[in-house]
């Protein structure tokens, strides 16, 4: 049987900030405290779900502190909620922690960086489907590209917790080594996989790091490395390979092709433009095929995903 | 808090307006759903609509703009699966309808008329985002006139709002128009359409190129708006206006009812607060009781009597 991929009941929660540190050039680290219903609540996250992030009564950080290229838009008001997917959950009895790793990208995440022990925050959530885990599944191969790197590594460590059966192997690629999270940068980057990449060898899963420029790992797409990997290990029975993987949409798309070629199952975790992530604002659109027509529907990220079916979706460019 | 609206006796004055909180029961999660006064699905129309392609929305300063192209199940579904969960709400239920032409619109109501979970409909002529029919209905007080009447013709013994678009050069001269049609409420306002560029790739950032902004960008507009038609329409032609635009707040339902507003609906702020409605459902019992009202009908149009 597929394990269950939403938590039951969704609803709008109260967290307290335990930390909150930038870790690498492009990414910051909170780390949230969840108390009474809330922590029950996300006990039941599923990886792949999100959550939606209320940062519209945060200060601004001051002036001088913001990157140059982001200081136009700094002082834009913040109206909507924004979507983020957890990195890590832990359950203790009556306390839940997650991780939410993000990048400064514009006002929101800019004012996520003003954040302090013992804030509060407002998060709605979980929300949609994570990643399902299919019976007989004995490989996983776990693909992320950039900003795709939360949801996969908390899928990295339920595989681990949940499905110690389950052989995962997971392929990281980034633009270039500093924009790599400083928690995922191993001492000596290997060329082949390995338990190099700190955060998955502690969950006992060989990594391998692919660069565009080629400043550390493989120099290429990293989709080249699950190329790679599968014609090395083309004995293995496809039924048994699942592919995750979480990035720009043209990585997914090229991930979702070379694991349509192999008929090989793959689950890819999208990204919309989203105002209200529950289903209501109709914004977060995936163009998906209909089985044995050529018609085409648009399915919701929020609702029907954020993970989907490869096969299902019609890739686009890069949208969110 | 029970007010009086178009003949119906509802439980207070707070809707959910449409396209901002589904077609039933899809905000249970976050609230009682029948603590709202009223509901108004998300448009339908005759046939399914797939909508626009994404981007569909778009932040701005102090709002969003949405182009999302009516998509929706359409009637034939919606009455399969929507209609049943409808008919288990308490509060007063409205269904927008939206077409291309006066016969699409005709041929929903027609549908839904005899439907007894349904309260009645909130006429869409002012939809910004799709190429025929919404907002082209909306601005031609002649076309606001006709297709008020042929479907008021089909709407049986239901209430018909008409949701006015605010980007016309009198709104009382639609607003009149309506009423002419028959019309037994209006809802005002809708959204205005609106732009915002990409200076990077030199591209207008939604697919769409324009779409409708919303939010607490467009308030005090809508506030006049309502006063304006208030005035010169609906106070003397005793026509209650359902006000909307930009609602966060108990306060700020309190200014579009002293404008002249019967009810109010909470559309964008649903998106941040999913239960945003039924707070300010709470924050006016609080502002009736701080300021001894008994009536909420008090407050309608107070703005414009003797203090």
């Amino acid at each position: 049987m597929t394990q269950e991929r939403a938590s039951r009941k969704k609803g709008s929660h109260t967290a307290t900030v335990l930390s909150n540190v930038q870790a690498g050039e492009c990414f910051w680290k909170l780390r949230f405290r969840f108390e009474g219903e809330a922590a029950q609540a996300f006990a039941g996250f599923r990886p792949g779900q999100f959550i939606q992030f209320d940062t519209s009564e945060l200060a601004i950080p001051s002036i001088e502190t913001i990157p140059v290229a982001l200081r136009n838009g700094a002082r834009r008001n913040v109206l909507l909620r924004r979507p983020f997917s957890f990195s890590d959950v832990t359950v203790e009895s009556n306390v839940t922690t997650a991780d939410l790793l993000y990048c400064i990208v514009g006002p929101a995440s800019l004012r996520m960086t003003t954040l302090r022990e013992g804030d509060t925050a407002s998060i709605v959530g979980p929300l949609g489907n994570g990643f399902a885990v299919r019976e007989g599944t004995r490989i996983a191969l776990l693909v992320v590209g950039g900003m795709g790197l939360p949801p996969i590594r908390c899928l990295a460590k339920s595989l681990s917790v949940e499905h110690p059966d389950i052989t995962a192997v997971a392929f990281i690629g980034s633009r270039t080594v500093n924009a790599l999270p400083l928690e995922e940068r191993p001492a000596v980057f290997e060329e082949d996989l390995s338990l190099s990449v700190p955060t998955f060898a502690t969950l006992g899963v060989p990594s391998m790091v692919a660069t565009d420029d080629g400043s550390a790992g493989h120099r290429g797409p990293v989709t080249e490395c699950l190329s790679q990997w599968l014609q090395e290990n083309a004995d293995r029975p496809r039924e048994e390979i699942v592919v995750y993987a979480c990035g720009p949409e043209r990585m997914l798309a090229a991930v979702a092709r070379i694991a349509n070629e192999k008929d090989i199952d793959c689950q890819v975790s999208m990204e919309r433009r989203m105002a209200c992530g529950i289903g209501l604002c109709q914004s977060c659109a995936i163009e998906c095929r209909l089985a044995d027509s050529d018609e085409t529907i648009y399915k919701l990220c929020c609702q029907d995903g954020p993970v989907f079916d490869a096969r299902e979706v019609v890739f686009g460019t890069d949208d969110a | 808090m029970s007010v009086e609206f178009a003949g119906l006796r509802l439980a207070n004055p707070v809707f959910t307006a449409s396209g901002t909180c589904g077609y039933a029961d899809e905000l249970a999660d976050f609230m009682d759903v029948d603590a709202l006064g009223g509901f108004i699905t998300k448009s339908i129309t005759l046939k399914p609509r797939k909508g626009n392609p994404t981007p569909r929305i778009v932040e701005t300063d102090a709002g969003m703009l949405n182009a999302i192209g009516l998509a929706n199940v359409g009637l034939e579904r919606f009455v399969a699966e929507k209609l049943p969960v409808i008919a288990r709400m308490k509060s007063a239920v409205f269904v927008n309808v939206a077409g291309t032409t006066i016969e699409e619109y005709v041929a929903v109501v027609e549908r839904l008329a005899g439907e007894k979970a349904l309260a009645g409909f909130e006429l869409n002529i002012s939809c910004p985002n799709v190429k025929k029919g919404g907002i082209s209905f909306g601005t031609d007080p002649a076309q606001v006139e006709e297709i008020t009447r042929a479907v008021k013709k089909a709407c049986g013994s239901k209430v018909l709002i008409v949701k006015l678009a605010p980007a016309v050069t009198d709104i009382s001269v639609t607003a009149r128009a309506a009423v002419a049609g028959g019309a037994d409420a209006l809802s005002l306002i809708n959204t205005f359409t609106a732009m915002v560029i990409d200076i990077e790739t030199r591209r207008p950032v939604l697919t769409n190129r324009t779409g409708g902004l919303s939010g607490p960008a467009i308030k005090p507009i809508a506030v006049y708006l309502v006063n304006k038609v208030y005035r010169e329409v609906a106070r003397e032609a005793r026509i209650p206006l359902l006000g909307l635009g930009g609602i966060r707040s108990a306060a700020d339902a309190v200014e579009f009812l002293m404008a002249g507003a019967t009810a109010v609906a909470v559309g964008t702020a649903s998106f941040v607060e999913p239960d945003c409605a039924v707070q300010i459902v709470a924050g006016l019992r609080d502002y009736c009781a701080r300021k001894k009202i008994t009536r909420l009908a008090e407050l309608t149009g107070s703005l414009d009597r003797p203090a």
